[in-house]
């Protein structure tokens, strides 16, 4: 059974890009645009990784709360923050929310697929 | 900007409404008793599921508008079922409670549609605790004087609890899949089925069984004096058009005995048994589909 990714970006072009990326290489991708949308589908499928922003205006919360979110629910899904700010502070605490992996944006997909398959434990899908 | 899912819901053809019929059992003809109108999420997506769909509701605290769109969605397509059989509605009890005025939308909204308000159950969801419960007692009364019954959903589980029996004075128990799923192999379950009949007996209440998935539980539900079953091994939720190309409603009247299914024989309208070939591409798929269902349950009894 391949990998399932969850991405919550509220940049809709940028997460249907990488759906469609992650797609044609095995995983099984779903977008969420809002908290509760995530919360939803990570109460109802298990998501091997889950790839958010950090800073999400337009939904009116941080990714940070997603990951709280997450860490309650689940400690297996491996969680990498993606976010065009790299203030020190931001990362100290995401990291100390058990975040798997701080990425800055924009990051060559080649990157972000390598990242993903090293936290699955496997190259690809 | 890409629209929430929320906003999407709300517009018109994202919420399918599909039509389950509740069965009255009766030996070996059986009767169409009522239909539950069930709604699913947008077709193709992860929120077509209707568990998943309403979670994601109950999160955004969104049912009384959701409830309002699913009411509207169900009563257009209703229009072309038989005006015979009666049709049940899902409504939270948040909807109940949080919005006084639900009861005339539910009477504006039926009419609208020319459908007759005593052919209605609102059966009432109660995934949290009901807040202001004078509130939701007032669209209860509203609803009921106006000819509508009531049903309590998802009985044993969550909230639908005695409290709410006695305030809602329920004309029926919806008994939750839970309790009737191997019943016919576990005592304990039988034990609360029986129980349920009991209270709902003594309260004047019908119950009715959801989720049968065997010939032995419908048949223990028979012993337990449980005479209302909802289950997709007789029929699952299926579009207004399908449903009715299954011919179930055409007489109300169905085999689908304990000997019938055993057999491998799909459940046959009354009446309607003699019309081979003569059904159209869909009404035959639909039959079909119908017939598969009733012989699966066949085979998880041996």
């Amino acid at each position: 059974m391949s990998d399932r990714i969850l991405i919550l970006d509220d940049d809709e072009q940028l997460a249907y890009a990488y759906k469609e990326h992650f797609s044609a290489l095995g995983y099984r991708v779903d977008c969420a645009q809002e908290l509760e949308e995530a919360q939803t589908l990570l109460a109802h499928f298990p998501y091997s990784v889950a790839i958010t922003d950090l800073r999400l205006n337009k939904l009116g919360f941080g990714g940070l709360e997603l990951v709280k979110h997450i860490r309650e629910m689940s400690l297996r899904t491996r969680i990498i923050v993606l976010t065009g700010y790299g203030w020190p502070e931001l990362k100290s605490e995401a990291l100390s929310q058990q975040v798997d992996a701080f990425v800055r944006k924009p990051t060559p997909l080649a990157d972000l697929v390598h990242l993903i398959g090293q936290l699955t434990g496997g190259a690809q899908a | 900007m890409k629209k929430s899912l929320l906003t999407t819901l709300a517009e018109p053809g994202h919420l399918q409404p599909r039509f389950q019929p509740i069965f009255r059992l009766n030996g070996r003809v059986n009767q169409v008793h009522s239909i539950e109108a069930l709604v699913r999420g947008p077709l193709g997506t992860n929120f077509e599921r209707a568990d998943i769909l309403f979670d994601y509701v109950r999160r955004k605290h969104a049912e009384p508008l959701v409830d309002r769109v699913c009411l509207s969605n169900i009563c257009g397509a209703a229009v072309g079922l038989p005006s015979n059989f009666r049709l049940n509605v899902n409504v939270h009890a948040s909807t109940l409670g949080q919005n006084p005025e639900f009861a005339a939308f539910f009477q504006k909204e039926t009419a609208k549609h020319g459908l007759a308000l005593h052919r209605f159950t609102v059966e009432i969801v109660e995934h949290s605790p009901t807040r202001n419960i004078p509130a939701m007692l007032h669209n209860i009364a509203a609803l009921r004087e106006s000819g509508v019954r009531i049903a309590l959903d998802d009985v044993g589980l969550g909230q639908s609890n005695y409290r709410m029996m006695l305030d809602c004075h329920p004309d029926y128990f919806k008994l939750d899949a839970y309790f009737v799923q191997g019943l016919c192999v576990d005592p304990k379950r039988r034990a609360v089925v029986e129980s349920v009949a009991t209270l709902a007996d003594a309260l004047g209440s019908s119950v009715i069984a959801e989720g049968a998935e065997s010939l032995g539980d419908l048949g223990a539900l028979e012993q337990l004096g449980v005479e209302l079953v909802q289950a997709n091994v007789l029929c699952p939720a299926l579009p207004a058009q399908e449903l009715l190309a299954t011919g179930l409603l055409q007489s109300g009247l169905v085999e689908f005995d304990t000997a019938l299914l055993a057999s491998g024989v799909s459940g046959q309208p009354k009446g309607n048994k003699k019309s081979n070939g003569k059904h159209s591409q869909p009404q035959q798929e639909a039959k079909e589909a119908a017939g598969k269902v009733l012989t699966l349950s066949a085979a998880q009894t041996m």
